[in-house]
This record gives C-alpha cells, sequence and structure tokens, in this order.
C-alpha cells in the first residue's frame, strides 16, 4: 500500500524537508525556507577538541530535532513523537500509522540506507525521512535528497531506526498531530530571527556562533597536528566541502535557504529592509561555497602546505567578519 | 540581441566544463549530451569537487544561482540537464 496522496518533494536539508513535507500533507502550505527561517536553522558551531569527535570538525545548522521543536513553540502546529527501545514495537508503530493512512518521519543512520550510492554512504545518525508506504517486506520512501521515492526493505530500515553510536536514533518517528486554524506569522518569523540572531552573536561560549567562525579560522591551522598523515588530513579538509556542499548540512546551501527565508518573511511582514539582508547574504553563501571549493581542490591535490591552510584561514576569518556584520543588521532590522 | 540556439548551448557548456577542469583529451563531440557526467559513463570521468567547480563556472558565465544542493546534483546531472535549467532561468530573468 502507499498513501495516496503524499506529494513527495526535493528539499535542502532533511529536517525541514521532511517537516514541511508532513505539514503540506496535513494541509498546512508552507515552504521549506518558511520552516528552517522560523525554527532558526541556521547556525555555526566548531568542536576543536571534543570526547564524541576523533577530528576537529564543524556543524551549521542548530541540533537536530530542534527545528520540529521550534516549529511547534512558534506556529504552534503539534506533532506526536516516538521513541523505542523495542525494535519490533517500533516497527509496529510504523505499520499501524500507515495503515491509518499517516505518513510519518523516522530518524535514520543514513549509512543503511541501501538506495543511497556506496560512494555517498556515511554514518551521520540524524538523516530524517517519511515512509510513505509498504508492500511486502520494503517500505516506500519519500526521502527529500531523491527526486522520486524510493523503496528500502524492512532489515535495513530497522538497522537505520536503531544504529548505535552518538546521538543514536532509538527508532524515533514523529508526525503531525494538529495544525492550528490561525498562526500569527509576524510573530513567528520575528522570534525565528531574533533567536537566529542571538545563536550567530550572543551565545557566550566562543566556539559557537559567529565566534565559532572565527576559532574555526584560528584553529585550522593546527590540523595537521591531529592528522595522521597526508592522507588524514587530505580527507578531513575534504571533508569540510563534504559538510559545506554534499550532505545537506549547510554552508552555502543553508545560506541561501536563509535568504529566501528573508525574501518570503519581507513580503509577508512588510519589511522591505529584509529583501536588502537576503541579497546580502546569497553573497556571504557564495563566499562560503568558494571555501568549500578551495578546501576540497587542496585536499584533492594534497596540497595541503601551511601557507595553503593560512589562506582558507583567511577566507574563513572573512566569512567570520560577514556574518558578524550581517546579523548584527538583521538584529537591528527586527527591532 | 541575438539569439542562442540550444545546440549553441550545449557546445558552450561542454567547452566551459572542458575549459573549468582543464580537460583536454576528450573533444566536445565525445560528450554525450543525455549520458551522466559522473559515475563513468559519459567521455568524462568527474567527481564531486568537479561537479563544485561546475557549479560555479555554470553560476559565474550565466550569472544564475544553484543554492540547493540537493537539486544542484540534478542539474549538473548530464549537458542537456545543465542547458535545460540555464534556458529556464533565462526565461525567469526575461519575463
Amino acid at each position: 500500500m502507499r498513501i495516496e496522496n503524499f506529494q513527495h518533494k526535493m528539499a535542502a536539508h532533511c529536517e525541514s524537508g521532511t517537516i514541511t513535507s508532513l505539514l503540506n500533507h496535513a494541509g498546512f502550505e508552507i515552504t521549506e525556507p518558511l520552516v528552517f527561517g522560523i525554527s532558526s536553522g541556521i547556525f555555526f558551531g566548531y568542536f576543536h577538541k571534543m570526547k564524541s569527535f576523533a577530528f576537529p570538525t564543524f556543524i551549521v545548522r542548530n541540533r537536530p530535532g530542534q527545528m520540529r521543536i521550534n516549529s511547534e513553540k512558534r506556529m504552534g502546529v503539534k506533532f506526536n513523537t516516538f521513541t523505542f527501545k523495542n525494535q519490533d514495537k517500533a516497527q509496529q508503530k510504523l505499520d499501524e500509522l500507515l495503515g491509518q493512512g499517516i505518513p510519518s518521519a523516522c530518524q535514520v543512520d543514513f549509512f543503511y540506507l541501501d538506495y543511497v550510492p556506496s560512494w555517498e554512504k556515511v554514518h551521520i545518525n540524524v538523516h530524517f525521512m517519511v515512509v510513505i508506504g509498504k508492500e511486502g517486506d520494503n517500505y516506500l520512501i519519500s526521502d527529500s535528497y531523491f527526486p522520486e521515492p524510493v523503496g528500502l526493505p524492512s532489515a535495513s530500515l530497522i538497522n537505520g531506526r536503531f544504529a548505535g553510536g552518538s546521538m543514536s536514533p532509538k527508532g524515533f518517528l514523529f508526525y503531525p498531530a494538529g495544525i492550528p486554524p490561525y498562526i500569527d506569522f509576524e510573530s513567528a518569523i520575528r522570534k525565528g530571527i531574533k533567536k537566529a540572531c542571538f545563536n550567530m552573536l550572543k551565545i557566550p561560549l566562543p566556539f559557537l556562533g559567529v565566534k565559532g567562525i572565527r576559532m574555526f579560522a584560528k584553529k585550522i591551522v593546527e590540523w595537521p597536528k591531529f592528522a595522521r598523515d597526508t592522507e588524514h588530513l587530505s580527507h578531513e579538509i575534504m571533508k569540510i566541502n563534504i559538510l559545506l556542499e554534499d550532505q545537506g548540512t549547510g554552508g552555502a546551501g543553508f545560506r541561501f535557504m536563509y535568504a529566501t527565508f528573508l525574501q518570503q518573511a519581507a513580503e509577508m511582514i512588510h519589511k522591505p529592509a529584509l529583501k536588502e539582508l537576503s541579497q546580502e547574504l546569497m553573497i556571504i553563501g557564495d563566499g562560503w561555497r568558494e571555501i568549500s571549493l578551495f578546501a576540497a581542490r587542496i585536499g584533492k591535490n594534497r596540497d595541503l602546505g601551511p601557507e595553503k591552510l593560512k589562506i582558507l584561514s583567511e577566507m574563513i576569518s572573512g566569512r567570520a567578519k560577514v556574518e558578524e556584520k550581517f546579523f548584527t543588521q538583521l538584529n537591528k532590522a527586527m527591532i | 540581441m541575438t539569439t542562442q540556439t540550444s545546440s549553441e548551448l550545449k557546445l558552450e557548456i561542454k567547452l566551459l566544463i572542458m575549459e573549468t577542469l582543464s580537460i583536454q583529451d576528450v573533444s566536445p563531440d565525445e560528450i554525450d549530451e543525455e549520458k551522466p557526467l559522473f559515475g563513468g559513463e559519459n567521455a568524462l570521468t568527474l567527481d564531486s569537487v568537479d561537479a563544485l567547480e561546475i557549479i560555479m563556472a555554470v553560476q559565474r558565465k550565466y550569472q544564475v544561482r544553484i543554492g540547493d544542493q540537493n537539486l544542484a546534483r540534478s542539474i549538473i546531472r548530464s549537458i542537456n540537464s545543465i542547458a535545460d535549467f540555464i534556458t529556464a532561468e533565462q526565461a525567469k530573468s526575461v519575463s
């Protein structure tokens, strides 16, 4: 069986895309950029030395699950959420919902999704996709990274839902349980923007927000100290490109999506200044893409001398400067 | 204003890719316009870094923006898909 009227759509990011698809299916017409912006999805964090990461790394989005929580808080939509200890019960619940014609989002480890080409497979425990049908032992999945719905054997889905490690999904699933008759978009947009500005400018921790971008710029020249050899360093440097471009984790892509949000918000709350800021953010996004390409090039060519890392550091530092200015202006525009 | 035909645009895209990636051992005629540019089915053997180079070159030359990574993947799938995207974007900016 397949939930017939579910519209599969590609999206820029799995979590905002999944939330958008489910809300659209529930009759609430909203775009992915609006979900992303209202839920303050834009962010930056740099982790130089942390137990959970073997090598320094960074994030360009808020915590997994936060977009759903912020959507509930700011728009009043309600989601039912479940986690499970027992794999059979987790599958039973999923089947029960399918039987009722309710598509639900599952959190999975990306690695176990058979439809992902082998060269793209990585262990990421916080991938979200929507289960929209089942035929025999195969589930039908609406994964916003793929142009069409795809099939997935139940054994693989179970492996993905119960993968171990950091941020393990524990069978987590969710689906919309209620849409309010009236949504105060002006308030939701304002709160979403103010919180994004706070996160980028005012969290008093040196590795988060613009301070985190600055720390990333400063510390990247130390990366060779953490690497086993040139191969390892090259792999880690090329991961900058992967994190910024390839896996829906953000960077340029998220800056562009947030810019689209500001453009839509400008019209919805009659604030033309947001439209101008949107243009500015597009240019900032291009700068992140330049960083991504530079990192990919030097990594691919094993051209990782100190002078190249210094250039990379300066490029990242440039992003800190422009993002600080951008979020300060954005914050002022909302007063 | 001169109007570029579809075949002229496709040739231009092929030349842009070859120039961007410094490809000298393949001629434009050898590049199949429908076959994927990635995965070894075409005359070119490209990887994800090449993909990003192509995205940025297309953005610069045609003044378009490919913001969504997943969309980017489908746009740069083949010469035809790149040409379709550019044509659609140019039509949008005219209207």
